[in-house]
């Protein structure tokens, strides 16, 4: 078997960029960095989601740690969003990179014992966050609650300076991935390196700019406008770039046939690269923040919602042939659901980053109804795909039982929509209930039964993930022949 | 367009930084940027009466709480001060000073306890937010340092607390820390034991002849202030109060005992001074620029 070869673009004079597939860049990745990624971004989505679980219970009147200060409620619930961000997602990007890179470069990272160095300090710093966290230093920035160290505004140290080693961490992650790809044996890079390196600078002053400004310098109104910028760079600057950039490379190496459009994905990086970071203060429409900001926000944001739909286009094309492959290929499957997730996530943003529909939804189960769509549906279903279809070849053991993927994919799909419906619904109803002035208490006792409902949809979603770990566990440990061809989609191919 | 050196550049430096221009520096140059943020101890300056009255309410956990506490005098204690007693002009510098301690702790507290997830502090100028909640407010209202980090919030499960400052007693937050459905049904915010103290208290039980006017239990007993560490401590208090009482109410002296108790803590009441703050604070007048 050859190389996939993916021509770029119409540039006679020089060669095009290429995905090594096949094993000869085998020794160029370090497995066991991959697998170890992949197993801490497997146990904190297990603390995430149980923390996330937990935390609904409060809802349906039945928190099992009311008189534990340190698991209350709020405190879980930072748990829950900051273990997702750091601890799952950056772990299995990380993991997935360390993969990518070297068969898209032709070149090691910069350092394998680096690779271990930064295995180990973010672990311990996603330790130490959750940590500060559970006993109250959290910083009160919106998925940027990893604690400064500081007391709140002022430079008087009371924990460990987790922001700045995070920031540090951040950097040496900058320099294992953007060596190789400055030194890349291929003289065009693919798409999925443009969205990298971008997204590793992206990240290393979205979390600067967020996680020093509002603290420090910029009080209320200004400070909202940052941390607007913030929480959404933090999605569209990293997580979304970092999960387009693995799906330009797994979706191609999987079904063995370039991507569709050269030019689709060039109109993709570049816009999502203009256009999203403009978006931020849409977090905080109808507020004291200048009118002229916010008007800049929406309209930003409703061209990056067609602009992006170049993206999903140019991976459904690719598809083009290869359609059963949905059927037969569980990862595909994962990545080609949160395609679709991804689109409606983008069009309902569409809609209601208008004020007209922000009047009704915004405060509402609404957002975290749409938070999740992104988080879970599109993002964490590209990782458990990647993971569903990496992991055998990382321990070398076939899966322990394939039945159990196929029951973690449903569980969690039939999951993620049952709670994706309900907090919409849940938030419509409590917007126009706000809105005619209802009282308070009537609008919790008609939200409860949708909370009670959200609680069970966590639940299996919870119970996807727990069946998906446990088969990874007895993967790694039970001897099993794994012929790497039984997931290919059309193993002849090129 | 797909070198990595444009990459950096132009995507990684130049849409971000031309983003932070646009959505960063821009609106912070018009609003917050033409006026100096002003700082807690200047917040501070102007004491309101439910701070005064946490002391008057909780003496215990209040003098052990801020340092300047002793100094501070309530207005009980006020009047027994000639005109021209020092302790009068100290007073106020002491209150100034502990209601600086306990802004600041308070929305510490606030944030440690995140609050900020359910609750949000700014009103939008729709969905009749301003009759539910309040006026809408001025980026000026939100420039001090209490709001640094801001705390605006994106999520209503419980209400806007913009304009929480003065709207209900501190008595009705004790007590819904401690039991929120108690007094707001319906409510789903966990309960705060951790905001609370183990002491001895001097209660009251009720004149059993006046005890059926208005249908009250005769087992019912009332409270007084000060929840104390030992059990000696509150039968002094109680030995005080007796010496204390008016003769007109000697029988009074009878029905007060003693009793384990629970009472807020130093982070309740800082936390419930900060709340007794929101929305009260009236921002400098920008003088116009000539």
């Amino acid at each position: 078997m050859t190389s996939t070869t993916l021509p770029i673009g119409d540039a006679a004079d020089e060669p095009p960029a290429q995905i090594i597939a096949d094993a000869s860049a085998d020794h160029l990745v370090c497995k066991g960095l991959v697998k170890w990624h992949f197993t801490f971004a497997s146990l904190f989505m297990l603390v995430s989601m149980t923390a996330g679980f937990v935390v609904s219970l409060q809802f349906v009147g039945a928190y099992p740690f009311e008189n534990v200060h340190w698991l209350s409620f709020g405190r879980l619930r930072l748990v829950h969003t900051n273990a997702i961000a750091f601890g799952f997602l950056v772990n299995a990007f990380v993991g997935g990179m360390y993969y990518a890179v070297p068969r898209l470069t032709g070149r090691r990272v910069a350092s394998h014992r680096l690779g271990w160095v930064i295995l180990v300090v973010w672990q311990f710093l996603i330790l130490a966050t959750a940590v500060g966290q559970l006993l109250g230093y959290a910083q009160a920035v919106e998925w940027g609650e990893t604690p400064t160290g500081f007391r709140p505004g002022t430079w008087d140290l009371n924990y460990i300076p987790v922001d700045f080693l995070v920031e540090f961490g951040a950097v040496l992650v900058a320099i294992q991935f953007l060596t190789p790809i400055a030194k890349s044996m291929f003289k065009r890079m693919y798409v999925s390196l443009w969205y990298f390196s971008a997204g590793i600078v992206w990240l290393i002053l979205t979390y600067v700019m967020g996680n020093t400004l509002p603290e420090w310098t910029l009080s209320g109104s200004s400070g909202g406008a940052t941390v607007g910028l913030y929480i959404h760079d933090l999605v569209g600057l990293f997580v979304t770039p970092m999960g387009w950039g693995l799906m330009y490379f797994f979706v191609p190496i999987i079904l063995r046939k370039p991507i569709w459009s050269h030019a689709l994905s060039v109109i993709g990086f570049w816009a999502l690269a203009f256009f999203y970071p403009l978006n931020g203060v849409h977090h905080f429409l109808l507020s004291s923040i200048p009118m002229s900001v916010q008007y800049g926000a929406i309209i930003s944001t409703m061209a990056v919602e067609i602009v992006v739909t170049t993206v999903v286009v140019n991976f459904f094309a690719t598809m083009w042939g290869r359609g059963l492959a949905l059927r037969t290929n569980l990862p595909i499957r994962w990545f080609y659901t949160g395609m679709v997730c991804y689109f409606i996530t983008c069009l309902q943003c569409f809609f209601h980053v208008t004020l007209a529909v922000q009047k009704i939804i915004h405060f509402t189960d609404w957002v975290p109804g749409h938070a999740h769509m992104v988080m879970m549906g599109v993002f964490a279903f590209w990782v458990l795909g990647m993971m569903t279809w990496l992991w055998p070849r990382l321990v070398g053991n076939d899966w322990y039982n394939r039945r159990l993927n196929h029951w973690h994919y449903w569980l969690t799909m039939i999951g993620l929509v049952v709670m994706f419906v309900d907090l919409l619904a849940a938030g419509v109803m409590h917007g126009y209930m706000f809105m005619a002035l209802a009282p308070w208490s009537d609008i919790l006792n008609a939200l409860k039964p949708f909370w009670d409902v959200r609680t069970f949809a966590g639940g299996m979603i919870l119970l996807g993930q727990i069946l998906f770990v446990y088969n990874m566990w007895q993967t790694a440990r039970t001897p099993k022949p794994y012929d790497y061809r039984v997931d290919l989609v059309d193993p002849e191919a090129n | 367009m797909d070198r990595f050196t444009n990459v950096i550049l132009f995507a990684g430096l130049g849409c971000f930084g031309f983003s932070f221009l646009m959505s960063g520096v821009y609106p912070y140059l018009i609003t917050d940027g033409l006026v100096p943020e002003t700082s807690i101890v200047e917040l501070a300056k102007d004491v309101s009466v439910e701070f005064k009255e946490l002391k008057a309410s909780y003496p215990v956990a209040f003098g052990q709480s801020y340092p300047t506490a002793g100094a501070a005098l309530t207005l009980e204690e006020l009047a027994g001060l000639a005109e021209d007693d020092p302790r009068r002009a100290a007073s106020e510098s002491a209150w100034q000073d502990a209601y600086a301690v306990a802004l600041r702790d308070g929305r510490d507290a606030y944030i440690a306890e995140v609050c900020f997830h359910c609750h949000t502090q700014y009103v939008r100028p729709v969905a009749n937010e301003s009759l539910r909640f309040g006026p809408v407010l001025a980026p000026a209202n939100d420039n001090n340092a209490l709001q640094r980090p801001m705390l605006w919030g994106t999520r209503r499960v419980g209400p806007d607390l913009t304009h929480e400052g003065r709207l209900r007693s501190n008595d009705w937050h004790v007590a819904h820390f401690f039991n929120p459905p108690d007094t707001s049904p319906g409510s789903v915010m966990p309960r705060f034991p951790w905001f609370f103290r183990d002491g001895w208290q001097v209660r009251r039980s009720i004149d059993p002849g006046k005890a059926d006017r208005g249908g009250i239990d005769e087992g019912r007993s009332y409270p007084t202030p000060g929840v104390f560490e030992t059990k000696a401590e509150a039968e002094a208090e109680m030995a005080r109060l007796k010496e204390t009482l008016p003769s007109a109410l000697s029988g009074e002296k009878e029905r007060l005992f003693v009793e384990a108790a629970k009472g807020p803590n130093g982070t309740a009441l800082s936390i419930i001074a900060y709340l007794q703050w929101m929305g009260t604070w009236v921002p400098p007048v920008r003088e116009p620029t000539p």
